[in-house]
């Protein structure tokens, strides 16, 4: 007997009671990073690393792309130094990273060669390990090309693709993987060809993915839409003057049914949606995203009819210079939205409170070019990286390849110290994560050292998961 | 029965999508442009009309019949080499081509630049992108009737296919791999090769026989009779309409096109195989870009950036001399190889750069009289044509496309893309 083989009406029970774990699950679960998978064991304390996924550069140090990880605990000896490295060979266009649900491994992609490196982060939190690679992404696929979100779902891994091998434009699809590596199955994006049962709700069914979310507690996950390798490979002021390659970015973004990994509704969004962000408060079913080309906040949320829908809640700087918005981070108050705009290197704060109207209330430039953010659970700190996609970032003196770690005291962001990436030979810093000894059950080894008395050691804690 | 937590959790690790890839069946209909169709995609109104990677299926092809029958409009092709056409040498070409795994990092095969359904050309970028998304100067050309250039490249420094296909495959900007022994020990290494080339030449993988074979593939893909063809070679009155005749004759006559896309009496290879200097080189080379780039961010969206915003994140565009390059004669400076015109509707963007979008761009770049300096061709003047002139030479120029490209485009489709396994 197959146990999983459910009639119409005891599925329709099963998936009530799946609702109401994850409704459970959200009140007692959260992750740092804001950004972070719901399934993910959490630090809501102190972290102690970034992992920061860096771009091999040419004729710079091994020239290839690694895994760098920084001390950022400022009760550590080793505070604000780099003190592992992991080179895995070659310039895979080094990008998005995520972890396991059990944030055992992290998954970390190359866009450009489509190889998937797991690093082992749990044996040794400060000394990362490859544990295994993953080149044969395109032909267990079918295609997909651009390994680029890396998402946590129960013991799974959903991982988007931005392109294929059979154009190297924006059409793609979703590839689900087990946490052990193995393939599942590929979830491609709606056409006006094949709609998959999707409502296309405006004029647009492009096909294009770049990044997902989920809110478990509706049973609904988020894609948004960038564009294929041609264009994310290839030289940006180049093909900000090639008009053919400029009509090959997405304008859409996807609700999905998170359970049946079908696509459900396709917005208009135009001008590549890029990060999207869900809220993390139990009665804020809505998320954000912006678009890259139009810099606009967009929000997409469920109306008082449990309809989604989608619209266009501010503009972000002056959208006719192209200030680029890429990164964003909510906080997990659900009050404030950091939104990093590339091409004048500035980070910006919303209030989101009314998240209809948002409301920039900051800026500061972190440099030349600015991309990633990742803030703590606390809103206290946010750590900021410089690089975008290899053939996109700045060229000559402008191209800055830096971390920088911020404090937040909630008016100004406070510099506490900043690493070279260039000076140190090592690349072009990207994607960041964090790391805990607590996460692991140890305790630092600095804190080992000291009496018993004092080990409350470890003010990281370890979350429950949903399940 | 009380639902456990694990019978939930069971259930999430085994919905009805679990092991899903199903193939679907092949597509009837072949639509001759990217399955991501972006035409009025410059207007508020552009809607998305795409298709679905999943049905991007096809039916092989009989390319051995293809290349050695004669073809309305076209000659047969002579082969001046040793390699004579064979139907397993034409096979191991086809799937060279389509192999990812043909480059140092096994992301570029042949057929990433010159894309089936895009007129075996790219339509997607004016110039094509390479290695690590390396910069070329140069528009990916189709490959249709490629069987006929005497000189390869459009600086037409190469003398066959055999060896002309060891360019993109060693160039450092396009499949980069480092040497020659490098793709021999990829392909010798990838065990679906296995006895292949003993088959088609009785000998292992080697320098010659990769350049065979695809050289063999390329000849294949022969696509003429078309309504141009019926019309003017078949005497068929009526494949052509009223505006395409006009066309036609001003083709011949007013616009001069014929004196470089020469039509003959037995057959028709639109082009002279010499080489021009239009001006548009020139042009790109010697003149002062604008201050703002007109920039595309949306459907119908336009904006205005400053020249320093988009150089601040951009190389400079690697300058194109044309045949000097290759000659090192002054004479020759921004001299280009004559392409043809046969499959012109599926190539855009054209010229050498992909500077024009559209086929009415080039007809009026040419009604100017190309961009004038001392080294211009006297072949290039002021045409003074009409507006319905050029609508004329337009629809005239869209009834050069082959009958059987649907079917090379289906035979490409067939094949299993190479990559990593």
């Amino acid at each position: 007997m197959n146990l999983f083989k459910t009639t119409g009406v005891n599925r329709g029970l099963m998936q009530i009671a799946i609702a109401s774990l994850f409704f459970a699950a959200s009140l007692t679960s959260h992750a740092d990073e804001t950004c972070m998978s719901p399934y993910m064991a959490k630090i809501v304390g102190q972290e102690d690393f970034v992992y920061v996924w860096t771009l091999g550069q040419e004729n710079l140090g091994d020239e290839q792309d690694k895994l760098v990880t920084i001390d950022v605990n400022p009760a550590s000896p080793k505070y604000g130094k780099v003190i592992n490295s992991l080179s895995v060979g070659g310039r895979n266009e080094a990008h998005h990273s995520g972890f396991t649900d059990d944030r055992h491994y992290l998954w970390a992609g190359g866009l450009d060669s489509n190889k998937i490196f797991i690093f082992d982060v749990h044996t040794d939190p400060a000394k990362p390990t490859l544990y295994k690679t993953i080149d044969n992404f395109v032909k267990v696929s079918g295609g997909v090309v651009g390994p680029h979100t890396f998402y946590a779902l129960a013991g799974k891994i959903m991982v988007t693709g931005l392109s294929n091998n059979a154009d190297h434009g924006g059409r793609t699809a979703m590839v689900e993987y087990s946490n052990t590596g193995d393939y599942i199955a590929t979830h491609w994006h709606p056409t006006d060809q094949d709609l998959r049962g999707a409502e296309k709700s405006g004029k647009f069914a492009d096909g294009y993915g770049y990044d997902v979310r989920a809110l478990p507690r509706r049973n609904a996950m988020f894609t948004s839409s960038f564009t294929g390798w041609t264009n994310y490979m290839m030289d940006f002021g180049t093909m900000l003057q090639d008009p053919e390659a400029m009509k090959r970015f997405g304008n859409t973004a996807i609700k999905w049914n998170l359970h049946t990994r079908k696509p459900e509704k396709i917005f208009d969004m135009p001008g590549a949606p890029l990060e999207i962000r869900c809220a993390w408060q139990p009665n804020h079913n809505y998320c954000f995203t912006t678009t890259a080309l139009t810099s606009k906040i967009w929000l997409m949320y469920e109306d008082e009819q449990g309809e989604w829908q989608a619209k266009a809640v501010a503009d972000i700087g002056d959208p006719s210079k192209v200030p680029l918005p890429v990164d964003i981070s909510i906080t997990s108050d659900d009050k404030g939205l950091w939104v990093q705009t590339f091409m004048d290197g500035k980070a910006r704060y919303f209030d989101v409170s009314d998240p209809f109207n948002p409301k920039q209330t900051y800026e500061k430039e972190i440099g030349s070019q600015l991309n990633m953010i990742s803030q703590s659970w606390d809103g206290k700190r946010a750590y900021f990286t410089s690089s975008l996609l290899n053939n996109w970032d700045k060229k000559g003196d402008q191209d800055q390849q830096f971390f920088k770690s911020y404090t937040w005291d909630g008016s100004k962001l406070n510099l506490e110290f900043e690493v070279d990436f260039k000076a140190e030979k090592l690349g072009s810093a990207h994607q960041m994560r964090f790391g805990a000894y607590g996460l692991y059950g140890m305790k630092r080894p600095y804190e080992t050292k000291q009496a018993e008395v004092n080990s409350n050691a470890s003010d990281t804690l370890l979350a429950s998961k949903p399940e | 029965m009380a639902l456990s937590a694990s019978l939930i959790l069971g259930l999430e690790l085994a919905p009805t999508w679990a092991g899903e890839q199903t193939k679907k069946e092949p597509n009837t209909e072949i639509r001759l442009a990217p399955g991501d169709d972006k035409t009025s995609y410059e207007n508020t109104d552009y809607e998305t009309n795409s298709l679905s990677l999943e049905y991007r299926t096809g039916k092989a092809a009989g390319l051995y019949e293809i290349a050695t029958s004669p073809q309305l409009g076209l000659p047969l092709v002579s082969i001046s080499t040793n390699n004579r056409v064979d139907r397993a040498k034409i096979q191991l070409g086809r799937k060279l081509f389509f192999d990812r795994r043909l480059s140092r990092n096994k992301t570029m095969s042949c057929a990433m630049c010159h894309i089936p359904e895009q007129g075996f050309s790219n339509n997607e970028l004016q110039r094509a992108i390479g290695f690590e998304g390396r910069n070329l100067k140069r528009n990916a050309p189709t490959i249709l009737n490629v069987a006929y250039y005497q000189g390869l490249f459009a600086d037409a420094r190469e003398s066959n296919l055999e060896q002309q296909v060891w360019s993109p495959l060693l160039a450092p900007n396009e499949m980069n791999n480092p040497s020659i022994g490098y793709v021999i020990d990829t392909i010798v290494s990838s065990s679906d090769y296995s006895g292949l080339f003993e088959n088609a030449f009785g000998t292992p993988v080697s320098m010659q026989n990769i350049g065979d074979a695809l050289a063999q593939y390329q000849r294949s893909l022969i696509s003429g009779n078309s309504r141009f063809d019926q019309w003017f070679y078949g005497k068929e009155e009526s494949a052509l309409n009223t505006q395409e005749i006009e066309g036609f004759n001003l083709f011949v006559g007013k616009a001069k096109c014929a004196a470089c896309h020469q039509i003959g009496r037995d057959y028709a290879l639109f082009t002279d195989n010499k080489l021009h200097n239009t001006g548009i080189g020139y042009e790109n080379s010697m003149l002062k870009p604008s201050q703002y780039v007109s920039v595309q961010i949306a459907p119908g969206v336009v904006t205005q950036v400053a020249r320093s915003r988009v150089d601040s994140v951009g190389i400079p565009p690697e300058n194109d001399l044309g045949r000097y390059e290759i000659s090192l004669d002054p004479k020759d400076r921004w001299k280009f190889r004559t392409s043809s015109l046969r499959n012109i509707a599926l190539t855009a963007p054209y010229m050498h750069n992909g500077q024009f979008s559209e086929l009415e761009e080039v007809i009026e770049f040419y009604n100017r009289g190309g961009v004038a300096h001392e080294l211009l061709s006297p072949l290039i003047t002021p045409l003074i044509l009409s507006k319905d002139e050029v609508k004329a030479l337009s629809a005239f120029l869209r009834s050069l496309t082959g009958n059987n490209v649907e079917m090379l485009v289906s035979d490409a489709f067939a094949v299993t893309i190479g990559d990593s396994d």
